[in-house]
C-alpha cells in the first residue's frame, strides 16, 4: 500500500486520477484539445457503444469477464469497487452504477456475482521470486501501459517521471492473491476478451514471479502467500434478487455472464440535444451510469455525437484501433506514437543492433509489408521474429483476423512494382546472400538456427513466409526510407549494384534472385560457420600459447597447451595459474571468430582449479624459451620472479625462481597430488600428478 | 571496382544515398589488391598459410624492420615483404607473433613492436633476430577487462611529445562494467607500466592518429550519447560527452572531476556551454552523409607524393567501405574544420590506414562483426596516386564573415552560377540515445562571393552562422578549366568557434 501511495504521490494528481477514467490513447493524443476523434475514442472506450451501438473502433470494448469472480477477487474489494470504481482502481473506465442501490441491494448484486462460474484449480508453485518478477515487469513491456514500480531502480536509475496515459502502479494486494493473480496472468485472454489488456504467453513460473512482484510478496515460499478469502454463502433468494439487479442495471451491456440476455441497444435519439444527456452530466440519475468526465472529455464526446458519426474510413479506423488498443505505447505508425521519453529507457534488447535492437518495429505500411496470414499469426501471438527484443509482442487471439484484415485493407498496394522471381537465378541468389562475393546478408542476419558471425539480425531463412515480395524489393532498395536509423545499409546504393559480376549487376534481378533463393534454395548461404572442430588447437611439437576470456581464469587468461596433453590456464589479472586439465586443449572458434566470444571452457577433461588463491602477483608477460615454453614474468611486492611449466609423462612440473628475494606463497590444484621437489627460498619446484 | 553510374542515375540516387560518392570518384588514385578474401570464413585454421584464403582481417599496421607488420583479429602479427612492387603475387608472408587477444593497434618502439591487446599493451621482442617474437612483455596495463566483448583496447599511438596513448572502449551487453577501470577513457603509458588516465567520455574510440604538429586525434562511433561520427582532439583534462563511464570519476587516481555534469536532452551547443571540461568534436562526420562509422586516422605526409591534400587527415570508414578526408585549422586556439568524401567502393570495411615511404597508402580491410557495403570479408589494398591532379575541394576555412573555400585546380568561372553554393546549418541533441538526428536545421543565405585572382579559391559570405553547428556546403555546376566536374561537391564544416574580424 505504501508503494501505491508513492505512485500516486509521484503523479501529484491524486484527486484528479480518482475522478476520471483513463483511456491511454485519449490521454496521450487528445486530452489537451476538444476533438471529435478523441470523442469517438471515448465513445468506444468508456463503453458508450455497448449501450448505444455503432462502435467506431473495430474491436469493441467490453468489460472483464465475471466468470468465477469469487475465486479470483476479494469480496470486500468488489464491494468497494462497485461503490466507487475510481477510488478502488484509479483510472478505471467503469462508471458508477450502484448510486441508486441500497446497501442491501448492492450486497445482493455481489451475491449474484459470487455465484458465477466454477473456480479453477490452482496449483501452488514450488518457488516464487519477486525480484525476477520485477525484472520481467520492467523489461517485457508491462511498463508501456502500467507505471513502473515506485521504488524501482533499473539500469537507468530511479524512476522520476511517469508518462501521461500510463496506468498507475496497481494496488493488487487488496484485490487478489498470489495464486489467483498467477492464474489471471496465464489466462488473460479468458478474462479480458477485448484485448485492452492483451494476452501474454507467460509460462507458469514467469507468471508466479510477476505476481509475486505485483503483490510485493518477497518470500520465496508461495505457501504462505495471501489468498482470496472464501466468499460467504448466499441464499438463493438473495442471488436471484442480485441477478435481477444485474440485468436491471444493464450490467450485461458490458459484462458477459452465463445465461446472458441480449442487451437491447438504446439508439441515440439524434433529434435530442446530446449535451443534456444524463450520461454526460456527472449526476446520479437512477439507472444511468455516472461518469466523472473532464470538461474536454465531455466536449469531445459531444463533438463526436453531434457530427452524426458515420462508420470511420479505414485509415481512421486503424488510428482509432491503435489508440484504443494502445499499440502506440510501443509502436510508431506514420510518425505517430512509439515510446515516450518516460517509457523509452525501459525498452531494452540487443545493444549491438542500436535502437532497432530494442524498440518494437514501426507499423507504418505494415499491411503492405506482411502477408495477411502471417500478420494474423503475429496478432495471435504465434510468431516471434525478433527474439532480441525484451519487450514481448502480446497476442490478441480473438481479434487477430480482424486486425490483419484492417491493416491489409488500408496498407496493401497490389499495384506496387512486383518482384519478378526467376528460378534460373537460384545459384546467383545463393551467392548474393553469402559472404563469398555476395552482398553479405549472412554477415548480419541469422539463417534458421545458424547465428550470423556478426550482429544477430532477423532470420532470413523463412522471410518469404512473412513478407510480401514487393515490399521486400522496395525495402532493399532503400532500407532507411522505411525505418530511419536502421542498421541495414543500402546494399544497392542509389539503385546501383555493388557486385557487377553477378547477373550482370542488374539490381532488380539480384533482389529477385535473393527472394527466389530464400523461397526455393536448399543450402545454407556461405558465411555461416559450422562449429565442426576445425578451430581446435592441437599442440603437436611445441606448446601453444593463446589468450582468451576463460572461465575461472578471467578476462586476461593465458592458455598454455602442451604436446604432452596437460594444459594450464594462467590468470593474468591475478598473476597465478588458475586451472589445469588433461586431454584436448582448446577450441579457438569463438575467440578467433565470433564478435562476442564469451568466457571459454577447457576442451579436455578433469579441469581442476588452483586454490585458494593467495594475494595477487603482477603479471608482466612471458619470454619463450627455445622450445616455445613460456617463462612467466611476475612481480610480488615489487620483486621479480619467474614461473614455468613442463609436462613429463602424466605429471605437470611447476617451477618458480627468484634471483634475489624470497618467493611468494603459492596455491596448488585442488584434487591433485603435490610433491615438493625443490624447496629453497629462491627456487621452488612442485610436481603435480593425478 | 565499382563503375560510376550514368549521370542521370547519379542525380536520382544522390538523394537516397548521398554518402556513397560513387559518382565522380577520383580517377587519380589507382587501387591494387594485395590480398582480399577469396574464400569465406571456413579457412581459419590454426595451420593456415597465406594465399590460401587467409583471414587477413587487418586490425593494425606498422613499418617494422623494412617490412609491413600487419596484426589480424584472430591474434597474429604477420610481416609482409615486397609489398611495394606492382605484383601482389610476389608479396611474402611471415608470422612474427601469435596467440594475442584481439590486437587492434601496432607501434614500433626501437627494435621492438608494441601491440595493443584487450588487457594490455605488449612489447614484442625478437631476441635472436629471426623475425619471430621471443618475448611478450607487458608494457602497460591497469584497466578493467570484464570479459565483455565490446570493451576493446585501441592504440598505442605516439604524440609529438613522445607520449604513447591508449583509448579504451565502453563495454556493452553481457559482463559490462563501465563503472571502474577506466572504460571510456584515453590515457598514456606511465613510467612503471601503469595506465595513466587523462581524458574520458569516449564510446568506441577506434582510430588514433597525429596531425603535422604531432597533436593526436581520434575517431569515435555514433551510438549512445553520440549522435553522429565525431573526430576529437585527444588531450588531457577533457570530457567528450559520453556519460556511461561517469562512475569512474569516483575512482582513486581520477585525474580530474567535472565542474558540472551536462544535462541530457538539450541541443549540443547548450550542453557544451554547461560544462567547461566538455569539448566538442573538431569535426562531425554527419551520419549517412559521410558514412556511419569512422575508423583509423592517417596523416597525409608524403612529400606531395599522394596528390594535393598534403597535411590533411584521412579517416577510414567501416560501413560504407570508404575513406574520407578531413581538413583542420586552429581557431581561437581550438582545432576545427571540415570533412569531405574522398574514396569509396572498397571491397570490405576500411579499418586501418598506413602510408608507405613511396607515398602509397595501405588500406587494411575487415568486415568482422559488422557489415559493410564491401562484399568480401577482409583484405589488404594499396592506393597509388597517378599524378593526375583531381578537381576537388582542397580546403575549407572559417572566416569572420563566412568561409574560404579553395580548390585543387583553377575553377572555370563561367561555370559558376547563381546558387552554385548553398549552405545549411544543423546540430544534434545531446542525449543518452543511440545516435541522433540532425536538429535545428536552417538554410543559410549566401550574401556574396569573392573569387581569388587565380580562380582557385572563393570567399563566401554566409549570414546567420552559429557556433558549434555543422555548416553543410553544397556546390553545384563547377568545372575546372579542363572542363572536369568537381568531385564530391559537398563539405561539412564544424564551426565550434567563429573567427573574430
Amino acid at each position: 500500500m505504501i508503494r501505491f501511495l508513492i505512485a500516486l504521490g509521484c503523479l501529484g494528481i491524486l484527486g484528479e486520477l480518482q475522478a476520471e477514467s483513463l483511456v491511454p490513447g485519449y490521454q496521450r493524443f487528445h486530452a489537451e484539445k476538444i476533438s471529435s476523434r478523441g470523442g469517438a475514442l471515448l465513445y468506444s472506450e468508456l463503453g458508450c457503444a455497448n449501450c448505444h451501438g455503432k462502435s467506431p473502433v473495430r474491436i469493441e470494448r467490453s468489460g472483464p469477464s465475471l466468470d468465477a469472480l469469487s475465486s479470483r477477487v476479494q469480496r470486500d474489494w468488489v464491494i468497494a469497487f462497485l461503490r466507487d470504481p475510481q477510488a478502488a482502481r484509479p483510472g478505471s473506465p467503469m462508471p458508477k452504477m450502484t448510486h441508486d442501490l441500497s446497501k442491501l441491494e448492492t450486497e445482493a448484486l455481489v451475491a449474484f456475482l459470487g455465484s458465477l462460474g466454477k473456480p479453477a484449480r490452482l496449483k501452488p508453485p514450488r518457488h516464487a521470486n519477486a525480484e525476477r518478477g520485477s525484472a520481467l515487469y520492467h523489461e517485457m513491456g508491462c511498463v508501456a501501459c502500467h507505471a513502473p514500480t515506485p521504488d524501482y531502480r533499473g539500469p537507468h536509475g530511479p524512476v522520476d517521471a511517469i508518462a501521461e496515459g500510463v496506468v498507475a502502479f496497481p494496488d493488487l494486494a487488496a484485490k487478489t492473491g498470489l495464486l489467483e493473480l498467477q492464474h489471471f496472468l496465464t489466462h488473460i485472454s479468458d478474462f479480458r476478451g477485448d484485448g485492452r489488456m492483451p494476452h501474454f504467453a507467460l509460462d507458469a513460473q514467469d507468471a508466479f514471479d510477476l505476481a509475486a512482484h505485483l503483490l510485493d510478496y518477497q518470500s520465496s515460499d508461495p505457501r504462505d502467500a495471501p489468498r482470496v478469502a472464501p466468499w460467504p454463502k448466499a441464499s438463493k433468494e438473495k442471488i436471484d434478487a442480485g441477478r435481477n439487479l444485474f440485468f436491471g442495471q444493464s450490467c450485461h451491456a458490458c459484462h458477459d455472464v452465463p445465461g446472458k440476455q441480449a442487451y437491447p441497444k438504446v439508439n441515440l435519439d439524434k433529434s435530442k440535444n446530446v449535451k443534456s444527456s444524463n450520461c454526460l452530466d456527472a449526476g446520479s440519475h437512477p439507472g444511468i451510469p455516472s461518469y466523472q468526465l473532464t470538461e474536454n472529455q465531455r466536449a469531445s464526446l459531444v463533438a463526436y455525437l453531434v457530427e452524426k458519426p458515420a462508420k470511420p474510413a479505414p485509415e481512421e479506423a486503424v488510428d482509432l484501433t491503435l489508440m484504443a488498443m494502445n499499440c502506440y505505447a510501443c509502436h510508431k505508425r506514420d510518425n505517430k506514437g512509439g515510446p515516450v521519453p518516460e517509457t523509452d529507457p525501459f525498452f531494452v534488447g540487443e545493444e549491438s543492433l542500436g535502437d532497432s535492437g530494442r524498440l518494437p518495429p514501426p507499423l507504418t505500411g505494415i499491411g503492405h509489408k506482411l502477408k495477411e496470414d502471417w500478420m494474423t499469426g503475429v496478432f495471435q501471438g504465434r510468431h516471434r521474429v525478433r527474439p532480441y527484443l525484451k519487450t514481448a509482442m502480446p497476442g490478441y487471439p480473438a481479434h487477430a483476423a480482424t486486425l490483419a484484415k484492417l491493416f491489409t485493407a488500408v496498407d496493401h498496394r497490389p499495384d506496387a512494382p512486383a518482384l519478378v522471381s526467376n528460378k534460373a537465378d537460384l545459384a546467383a541468389g545463393h551467392q548474393l546472400l553469402g559472404t563469398h562475393g555476395g552482398v553479405n546478408c549472412a554477415a548480419c542476419h541469422n539463417w534458421g538456427d545458424k547465428p550470423s558471425p556478426g550482429i544477430p539480425g532477423p532470420d532470413l531463412s523463412d522471410l518469404d513466409h512473412r513478407l510480401r515480395p514487393s515490399w521486400f524489393r522496395e525495402y532493399l532498395l532503400n532500407p532507411s526510407s522505411y525505418r530511419p536509423g536502421t542498421l541495414m545499409p543500402p546494399l544497392w546504393p542509389g539503385g546501383q549494384s555493388t557486385v557487377p559480376d553477378i547477373l550482370g549487376g542488374d539490381t532488380e534481378k539480384q533482389i529477385a534472385a535473393i527472394w527466389t533463393y530464400i523461397q526455393e534454395g536448399k543450402e545454407v548461404p556461405k558465411g555461416y560457420v559450422e562449429k565442426n572442430g576445425q578451430y581446435e588447437l592441437v599442440p603437436s611439437d611445441r606448446p601453444i600459447v593463446q589468450r582468451a576470456f576463460f572461465e575461472k581464469a578471467g578476462g586476461r587468461a593465458i592458455l598454455v597447451g602442451f604436446p604432452g596433453g596437460i594444459h594450464v590456464a594462467f590468470n593474468g589479472d591475478r598473476g597465478h595459474p588458475a586451472r589445469v586439465w588433461r586431454g584436448r586443449f582448446f577450441d579457438a572458434y569463438e575467440t578467433w571468430f565470433l564478435r562476442k566470444a564469451e568466457f571459454q571452457k577447457p576442451l579436455g577433461k578433469d579441469a581442476l582449479e588452483f586454490g585458494p588463491p593467495p594475494s595477487p602477483n603482477r603479471f608482466r608477460g612471458y619470454e619463450l624459451d627455445k622450445a616455445g615454453n613460456p617463462i612467466f614474468q611476475l612481480q610480488h611486492a615489487g620483486h621479480r620472479f619467474t614461473e614455468t611449466y613442463r609436462v613429463e609423462g602424466s605429471k605437470l612440473i611447476r617451477s618458480l625462481t627468484s634471483e634475489k628475494s624470497p618467493l611468494p606463497p603459492v596455491a596448488h590444484p585442488k584434487g591433485l597430488k603435490v610433491k615438493t621437489a625443490t624447496d629453497s627460498p629462491r627456487k621452488k619446484t612442485f610436481v603435480y600428478s593425478w | 571496382m565499382v563503375k560510376p553510374p550514368s549521370c542521370l542515375l547519379v542525380a536520382l540516387c544522390a538523394f537516397a544515398v548521398p554518402a556513397l560518392g560513387l559518382a565522380g570518384e577520383s580517377q587519380s588514385y589507382k587501387r591494387i589488391e594485395i590480398l582480399t578474401a577469396s574464400s569465406p570464413t571456413t579457412s581459419r585454421s590454426e595451420q593456415w598459410t597465406p594465399g590460401k584464403g587467409l583471414p587477413l582481417e587487418v586490425s593494425g599496421m606498422a613499418w617494422y624492420r623494412d617490412r609491413l607488420a600487419v596484426s589480424i583479429r584472430k591474434g597474429d602479427i604477420w610481416l609482409l615483404d615486397n609489398t611495394l612492387g606492382s605484383d601482389p603475387a610476389k608479396v611474402t608472408y611471415h608470422r612474427f607473433a601469435s596467440g594475442l587477444h584481439e590486437p587492434l593497434g601496432l607501434l614500433v618502439s626501437g627494435e621492438d613492436l608494441l601491440v595493443g591487446q584487450r588487457a594490455e599493451i605488449t612489447r614484442l621482442v625478437d631476441r635472436d633476430g629471426d623475425l619471430v617474437a621471443d618475448a611478450y612483455l607487458t608494457e602497460c596495463d591497469g584497466w578493467n577487462v570484464s570479459g565483455n566483448y565490446h570493451a576493446y583496447t585501441y592504440g598505442p599511438e605516439e604524440d609529438g611529445e613522445g607520449k604513447r596513448w591508449v583509448t579504451l572502449n565502453l563495454g556493452m551487453g553481457k559482463f559490462t562494467n563501465n563503472k571502474t577501470g577506466w572504460r571510456g577513457w584515453g590515457g598514456t603509458i606511465g613510467a612503471d607500466g601503469q595506465f595513466e588516465p587523462r581524458c574520458f567520455g569516449m564510446r568506441s574510440p577506434c582510430g588514433l592518429g597525429p596531425n603535422l604538429e604531432g597533436d593526436l586525434f581520434f575517431s569515435d562511433q555514433q551510438g549512445t550519447w553520440i549522435p553522429a561520427t565525431p573526430i576529437y582532439h585527444l588531450r588531457s583534462g577533457v570530457f567528450y560527452g559520453n556519460q556511461e563511464s561517469l562512475g569512474t570519476l569516483k575512482e582513486k587516481g581520477a585525474p580530474f572531476q567535472l565542474t558540472s555534469v551536462p544535462k541530457a536532452n538539450q541541443p549540443y551547443p547548450k550542453a557544451l556551454e554547461s560544462c567547461p571540461e566538455f569539448v566538442p568534436p573538431a569535426v562531425w562526420l554527419p551520419y549517412n552523409k559521410m558514412g556511419r562509422s569512422a575508423t583509423d586516422i592517417q596523416l597525409i605526409k608524403t612529400g606531395n607524393k599522394f596528390g594535393p591534400f598534403e597535411g590533411q587527415l584521412l579517416v577510414g570508414e567501416f560501413t560504407n567501405s570508404a575513406i574520407n578526408r578531413v581538413f583542420l585549422e586552429k581557431v581561437n586556439g581550438e582545432y576545427q574544420g571540415a570533412c569531405f568524401p574522398f574514396l569509396s567502393g572498397f571491397p570490405s570495411a576500411v579499418l586501418r590506414l598506413l602510408f608507405a615511404e613511396d607515398g602509397s597508402l595501405f588500406v587494411g580491410l575487415s568486415n568482422r562483426g559488422w557489415s559493410s557495403l564491401g562484399n568480401r570479408s577482409y583484405g589488404l589494398m594499396r592506393i597509388e596516386y597517378n599524378g593526375d591532379n583531381p578537381f576537388a575541394i582542397h580546403e575549407m576555412r572559417a572566416t569572420p564573415t563566412g568561409f574560404h573555400v579553395s580548390f585543387t585546380e583553377p575553377v572555370d568561372l563561367a561555370s559558376v552560377k547563381e546558387g552554385s553554393f548553398s549552405f545549411e546549418r544543423f546540430t544534434y541533441q545531446y542525449s543518452s540515445k543511440y545516435g541522433g538526428d540532425e536538429i535545428l536545421k536552417k538554410p543559410l543565405p549566401v550574401s556574396g562571393t569573392t573569387w581569388g585572382d587565380d580562380g582557385k579559391s572563393v570567399r563566401i559570405d554566409v549570414a546567420d552562422r552559429a557556433a558549434y553547428y555543422v555548416h553543410e556546403l553544397q556546390i553545384k555546376h563547377l568545372t575546372d578549366r579542363k572542363g572536369r566536374k568537381l568531385e564530391h561537391g559537398r563539405a561539412y564544416y564544424t564551426l565550434n568557434q567563429i573567427p573574430k574580424g
